[in-house]
């Protein structure tokens, strides 16, 4: 279990560590930059800083997770967990302020087109219903065999890799996952039709759109997978490590093609961002713009629809004492 | 794929909002100059508001009250819930003499603008003179 705590943390300092290249090139810690400041002096400089704090806090939590007593271990896993995560704010926010007197600001002329053609979808957003497939897969699989699922069966396991919670073979017990993952799925689907409707057109739309039904197949697999343990025995760390097969390539994808220089950075004003991560503009009629701080779009928190959309994800949260057992 | 639907060549707008000049002014403007070459032509229906604001990054107000100040000129009809329609339009008939000072007037004020901008003299002059020949050809 250290093994693969270890492993999770280290991805996710990878994560971390690769975030300066996880944007477009005219962006450096969510300030927008000339294209080739990353190679100046102080562009490298930055990107040294933030990653060294990174190497720093992950190599701590990975000797504190691998050297820590086996009583202390699910507290070292939260704090190490935390560590990294704060380490990569803090140090992001830092960096972040420092570039600050570098920033430009993007002018370029928006266009319309003057055409009430319609505004489909990419011929692969039919895939967005495959995880659902795989769910309802699960769910009939579980329904077949429900006489060999065991009355009582773990659904929680400990740092220590102990289950530390149970469930039993009732509808809540067994099919709870499958529920749960299924909300998920729908409200990644709405996040990524609101998504395609709600920004402007451009190149990183459908990029955006296929990142989202990835993402959408992850959990649908992974909910899919921790439904089905009971009765298929799948070994706790595949399901720990599932999400790794799908996440990894997304992320290597979708850097190289938001990295092409499809098109320039859109012009959103730099006063309407605030921090450089969160965008409030109630004069622009868009509800997802292309985000500063890392691949992907973010909400315009001018626009009350954003605020729906988060309401409906306190929603799914909130399910889940009702949902799993 | 994608490339070919978004490339398409369709009738466009642009507004620069590093210009100065308002929003609502640079769509009348940009709509405007469609409108007079038949590029737009009656019987066409023009994008919802939603969508064009969304586009250009403006409030849906702005893109409303352009489409409105058109109406007002005679260029389009606003049937409620049924979008903007362009119409045919005849010109005002208004007096030579006045017609010209207006121009007059008006491009001085323009040369004087993209003087002040830091254009040449001589590429205003060059673009008058080309813009005097698409004139004439229509």
């Amino acid at each position: 279990m250290r093994l693969i705590l270890c492993t999770i943390y280290i991805f996710i300092g990878v994560l971390v560590f690769a975030t300066p290249n996880m944007s477009r090139r005219e962006l450096l810690f969510a300030v927008p930059v000339p294209p080739d400041f990353r190679q100046s002096r102080a562009g490298q400089h930055a990107i040294r800083m933030f990653r060294l704090v990174i190497v720093i806090v992950v190599a701590a939590a990975a000797g504190a997770l691998l050297l820590s007593p086996a009583r202390l271990l699910g507290v070292t896993a939260a704090v190490a967990q935390i560590a990294i995560v704060l380490a990569g704010v803090i140090s992001f926010r830092w960096q972040n302020h420092a570039l600050a007197s570098a920033a430009v600001q993007f002018a370029r002329p928006r266009e319309a087109e003057m055409s009430v053609a319609p505004d489909n979808l990419p011929w692969f957003a039919w895939l967005a219903g495959g995880p659902f497939v795989i769910l309802s897969a699960a769910a009939t699989w579980l329904y077949l065999h429900w006489d060999r699922i065991p009355a009582r069966f773990p659904v929680h396991f400990g740092a220590d890799g102990q289950p530390n919670r149970w469930a039993e073979r009732t509808i809540k017990g067994v099919y709870g996952p499958l529920f749960f993952g299924a909300e998920i799925c729908a409200w990644v689907v709405i996040m990524a039709l609101a998504g395609w409707f709600g920004s402007r057109r451009s190149h990183s739309r459908p990029v955006m759109l296929g990142g989202a039904i990835a993402i959408e197949y992850m959990l649908g697999i992974l909910f899919a997978l921790i439904a089905v343990q009971p009765l298929a025995g799948i070994p706790i760390w595949v399901i720990m490590l599932s999400p790794m097969a799908i996440l990894i390539p997304l992320i290597i994808v979708m850097t190289r093609k938001m990295s092409e220089p499809w098109e320039p950075m859109d012009p959103t004003p730099n006063e309407c961002w605030k921090a450089n991560v969160f965008y409030y503009n109630p004069n622009d009629a868009a509800l997802f713009v292309e985000k500063r701080d890392g691949l992907g779009y973010t909400f315009n928190f001018a626009n009350r629809w954003s605020w729906a959309l988060l309401l409906s994800l306190a929603l799914v949260i909130a399910s889940v004492p009702f949902v799993l057992a | 794929m994608y490339t070919k639907h978004f490339m398409a060549q369709s009738p466009r707008i642009r507004i620069d909002a590093a210009s100065g000049i308002p929003a609502v002014r640079q769509i009348v403007d940009s709509l405007r100059v469609l409108l007079v070459e038949s590029q737009l032509i009656p019987g066409t229906m023009l994008p919802s508001v939603r969508r064009v604001a969304v586009e250009l990054g403006v409030h849906f107000n702005t893109v409303a009250e352009a489409y409105r100040q058109l109406a007002a000129e005679g260029w389009l009809d606003l049937k409620h819930g049924r979008g903007a329609m362009v119409v045919p339009r005849v010109a005002p008939v208004v007096a030579n003499e006045a017609r010209n000072d207006d121009l007059r007037h008006r491009l001085r004020g323009l040369v004087a603008q993209l003087r002040a901008e830091g254009v040449s003299t001589a590429s205003i002059a060059e673009e008058l003179r080309a813009m005097a020949k698409v004139v004439t050809r229509s």
